[in-house]
């Protein structure tokens, strides 16, 4: 009897690994569609997935309306699982059970009811076989989670595509961030043909824009306002995937991230409700930003990349620390101020 | 309008540099225990009566004093009017921008009136300053300049006593090859334009004073005193307001407009020179042009008077500087630049003359007297302008095709030169021939140029410029302007510049973010803002300590442990503002102390210099080092006021516009 029970159970393993994908969720009458088992016989069958169950090649699940289901386990993990301990088969199916997000070892331990000695003694062992791994969430970087050793962690864990191992990759960041603006930039605005460049220049220039332009060579002109041909994040995404800067692919949801945050620093501007993007300043300007020293380094002479100067950021008095303490005759004061000598020297030089 | 007390200050420094130590010390007196009788006035600021009434007479001529007579006890109230005291230290740019406008005659004109305060024409008309159209000697220009300063002795009421002496030695040998200049059609322009204005009683009173009055009045009134409850105080504030605006109102601008425009503007037109609308700070325009206009202008303008201007504005009439409507036009020269900073040059002129449209109609920057809490604030569009009217007022030569990009690429070439051969084979090759006012007649030339100005302006209207927007009415589309919002955006774009100066451009994505999103805790900031955590903390911090951002306390519970509570940052551009409206005017008061400071220490030097046998004749009296050190400290000088001018702009921006 029971030799047939194991014959009959092996062939319902088979003919469910035959029939069914790996992560199928399946039910009493799924295994008896099967025709595996002689006549239906509910109670053959009964044994047989209890004895399937015990050599962990199905594990045991509640499907919807509490009724039972099983999912198949692939024989290589059934070994596996075949010699663990009950508690470390416990932990390992409550960590099994959370998929690519991971688990907290308290939720572990809440879940299973084990005592905390044992735990980590479970937690030690299947990790030292290499069964699970710990991960680092990005949200609780205080926290300890585990999860099986087979999966990569899901993005809600590592933060998405911009962190490396917990952490922002900032010049990773920075990087793309370039490419994209420069990308933007030259579909957002016009680059003039050679032959047209003897036209251009003509143009009635009032102010001394016109002569940066003319010193760069390139002239690049305004699109009208109706133009629809603005770069779109599908774009965007394929032409930072194609030039072979991000390791992996990236998803447009990373891109929009990284897009919208160079909205915020004011180098791209959404339009039609943010379905194109456009650039605000032309490949050349854009270009010139990379190797751009920090505002308050610039130089008097070389040309604003910034959002320019104003009374405040000129004046002594407006960079000043102790600005809040001065006041004539006291111990900071117009009088014994000591920025207005360098500042001449700086202005007028002399 | 009260004053804090770092503007306080700058006014009573203002006050103290262009008018001396008596005026300043009734000023401070006034502002430190505001309206006061004549003789707690003369307790408190320890001057003899005849002092007091020597400076308080000035002081009403230069509107820096308001004078309240109560009906009721029969005593006058003295009130410091710091507005005016202010504006003190813009009058370089208001006559800048006259005279960019109208040329140097209308400025001159300004500069008199503003030297004034108020004045009846007839005054203006003695004048030996205004009578000829050429400037006075080049050496005179210097010693006016200074004159402010120098000129101590306030209890002169008539301040031109002085100057017109000057003016008069200056001027000896030229007087013969000099024109009358034409003082009543630059008067007559400088009111159409709204840029000066009737002086009348009620300007004489603070506005409070005016306000109690105007609602007396009203209230006094038959039909008022008949209605009850709500409708009585809708209908009192209403008329209240009526009365208030007839009182204060010295608008001369009505009947002097010609076809909407002010006078004054139409030769540009006329004469087709192609002069560029854009005359802001642009003197050297294509230079052999710029000086034959000179003469060109003044030509014309003669010649322009039509029936109507040779009727001369009524000599009895009593001017004054319209600080309101200036500062419009100010505010307008600020969109232009912002315009200019990423649109085309031929764009930000398009924009101009829209602009200039729209100042003719605009009377003052905002109908309330403080600017509204952000969010609070709501739009407020200036009158719309029909495009064919922009399209007559712009340059005719101004090239609005070639800097804008064809709007499909691909058969870029073909269409670019197949869409306007005309404009390559006309204007192109006799670019400044007379043969363009035929162009201009042809009326598909015109229906294009429409098209041409609206693709500009619709370029503006778009993201990031947002500077205009359109109404499509039935008979076609007006553009308008909506100014909160645009002032709004020179207020950031102010705060901006700073924090980009004091933290560097990470502090502003994350300002922005803050602005954009509202109250943040600090996983959101970095996942919008995609900041390491490091620096995030370290930008933060250094914002909070400089003011700019602040933290929320939400705790979960009630005892509020650090480790059970949510901490929210934020930033509030309204206190933001006024903190750093405050820090400017410190900034000024400070700027010009050190100005103070550095006369002092050269004080021996410069009375030297000063001295009316030496001033105008540097070069023969003084020594090369000193002449050296002269120049040294013009130049200091120079940059030290560029500076407050400078600080100027900011304040404009953050209280004015």
């Amino acid at each position: 009897m029971a030799s047939r029970v194991t014959e009959i159970a092996s062939r319902l393993y088979d003919a469910c690994l035959e029939r069914f994908e790996a992560d199928h969720l399946f039910y009493q009458q799924d295994l008896l569609a099967l025709d595996v088992i002689p006549k239906g016989e509910i109670d053959l069958l009964l044994k047989c997935a209890q004895s399937l169950v015990d050599q962990k090649l199905f594990r045991l699940l509640q499907g919807s309306n509490n009724r039972l289901a099983w999912k198949i386990i692939s024989r290589d993990d059934a070994e596996k699982l075949q010699s663990l301990s009950p508690d470390e088969s416990l932990v390992y199916n409550v960590i099994h059970s959370s998929g690519r997000s991971g688990v907290w070892v308290r939720n572990i331990q809440s879940r299973t009811n084990l005592h905390k000695s044992i735990l980590d003694r479970c937690v030690k062992s299947l990790e030292s076989k290499n069964y699970i791994k710990s991960v680092h969430n990005v949200k609780y970087p205080t926290r300890k989670m585990y999860m099986l050793a087979g999966l990569a962690p899901s993005e809600d864990i590592t933060g998405g595509a911009w962190f490396t191992d917990g952490v922002l990759d900032s010049t990773f960041i920075n990087t793309l961030a370039g490419l994209i603006e420069f990308k933007v930039s030259t579909q957002s605005w016009y680059e003039v043909p050679t032959a047209d460049r003897g036209r251009s220049k003509r143009i009635k220039t009032a102010t001394g824009m016109a002569e940066v332009k003319s010193e760069s060579e390139k002239t690049f002109l305004p699109y009208p306002a109706n133009y629809s041909g603005y770069p779109t994040i599908e774009w965007i995404t394929t032409e930072v995937n194609k030039s072979g800067v991000t390791p992996v692919r990236l998803g447009e949801d990373s891109v929009i991230q990284l897009v919208q945050m160079l909205c915020f620093d004011k180098k791209l501007v959404s339009l039609n409700n943010g379905i194109n993007y456009k650039a605000v300043k032309n490949p050349v300007v854009v270009k010139a930003g990379f190797n751009r020293k920090p505002a308050a380094e610039e130089e008097a002479g070389s040309p604003i990349l910034g959002l320019g100067k104003n009374g405040m950021t000129e004046a002594p008095c407006g960079s000043c620390p102790n600005i809040r303490l001065c006041s004539p005759g006291a111990a900071i004061s117009p009088e014994t101020c000591e920025y207005f000598d360098p500042w001449y020297e700086k202005v007028l030089g002399f | 309008m009260t004053m804090s007390q770092y503007a306080a200050e700058l006014c009573a420094l203002l006050i103290e540099d262009q008018f001396g130590d008596l005026f300043a010390r009734i000023f401070t007196t006034l502002q430190r225990y505001e309206r006061l009788p004549l003789p707690r006035l003369k307790f408190y600021s320890r001057l003899t009566e005849r002092q007091l009434h020597h400076g308080l007479a000035a002081m009403i001529q230069h509107h820096l004093v308001f004078h309240f007579t109560s009906l009721e006890d029969g005593n006058t109230y003295y009130a410091a009017n710091p507005q005016a005291a202010y504006y003190l230290i813009r009058s370089g740019k208001i006559i800048h921008l006259v005279e960019s406008r109208l040329g140097e005659y209308a400025a001159r004109v300004m500069e008199t009136i503003l030297y004034l305060g108020h004045v009846p024409i007839k005054h203006l008309e003695t004048l030996p300053d205004l009578r000829y159209l050429a400037p006075p000697a080049a050496a005179n220009g210097v010693v006016k300049e200074e004159e402010p300063g120098e000129e101590q002795e306030p209890q002169e009421l008539d301040m031109e006593a002085g100057k017109e002496t000057n003016g008069a030695n200056g001027d000896h040998a030229e007087e013969v090859l000099q024109k009358p200049a034409p003082l009543h059609s630059t008067l007559k322009a400088l009111a159409s334009h709204g840029y000066i204005i009737r002086v009348k009683d009620a300007h004489f009173q603070s506005p409070e004073d005016n306000y109690i009055e105007a609602h007396k009045a009203a209230s006094n009134r038959s039909d008022i005193k008949m209605l009850k409850g709500k409708r009585l105080t809708e209908e009192l504030l209403q008329k209240t307001e009526e009365i208030l605006r007839e009182r204060t109102d010295g608008d001369l601008s009505e009947g002097l407009m010609v076809n909407g425009l002010p006078r004054g503007v139409k030769r540009k037109i006329a004469n087709g020179v192609p002069e560029s609308a854009s005359k802001w700070r642009q003197t050297d325009h294509n230079g052999t042009n710029g000086n034959h206009a000179d003469d060109d202008e003044e030509n014309d303008w003669s010649e322009d008077e039509d029936g109507l201007d040779n009727i001369p504005m009524e000599p009895s009439l009593v001017l004054r500087v319209n600080y309101e409507k200036l500062d419009v036009a100010l505010r307008n020269a600020r969109f232009v630049d912002m315009a200019r900073d990423d649109a085309a040059p031929a764009t930000a002129e398009v924009y101009e003359t829209l602009l200039r449209r729209i100042e003719y109609v605009t009377k003052r920057c905002r109908d309330t007297t403080e600017i509204p809490r952000e969010g609070e604030e709501g739009e407020q569009f200036s009158i719309p302008i029909e495009t064919y009217k922009i399209v007559s007022d712009v340059d005719p030569h101004l090239d609005l095709s070639g800097c804008m990009g064809p709007l499909n690429p691909a058969s870029a070439s073909v269409n670019r030169r197949g869409k306007r051969p005309l404009e390559n084979g006309v204007n192109g090759d006799n670019h400044y021939d007379d043969n363009e006012e035929e162009d201009n007649a042809d009326d598909d030339d015109d229906v294009s140029r429409a098209y041409e100005i609206n693709q500009h302006l619709q370029l503006l209207e778009q993201a990031p410029h947002n500077l205009a927007s359109h109404v499509r009415l039935s008979d076609g589309i007006k553009w308008r302007v909506g100014f909160r919002g645009l002032a709004r955006k020179l207020r950031h774009l102010e705060l901006e510049r700073l924090v980009e100066m004091r933290y560097g451009d990470v502090a502003l994505r994350v300002l922005r973010v803050l602005h954009a999103k509202g109250k943040l805790d600090e996983k959101r900031l970095q996942e919008i803002s995609l900041l390491p955590f490091k620096d995030l903390r370290q930008t933060l911090a250094s914002m909070q300590a400089g003011g700019f951002v602040d933290l929320q306390e939400v705790p979960k519970d009630a005892q509020r442990q650090p480790s059970k509570t949510i901490f929210l940052w934020y930033f509030d551009p309204d206190r933001v503002c006024s903190s750093v409206l405050e820090d400017t005017y410190k900034a000024m008061s400070r700027t010009l102390q050190r100005i103070k400071f550095e006369r002092n220490l050269r004080r021996d030097f410069l009375d030297k210099t000063e001295r009316s046998d030496v001033k105008g004749n540097e070069e023969r009296w003084l020594s090369e080092g000193e002449l050296e050190q002269l120049q040294r400290w013009r130049n200091m000088e120079a940059i030290l006021l560029g500076v407050v001018s400078r600080l100027d702009d900011m304040v404009a921006v953050f209280r004015d516009f």
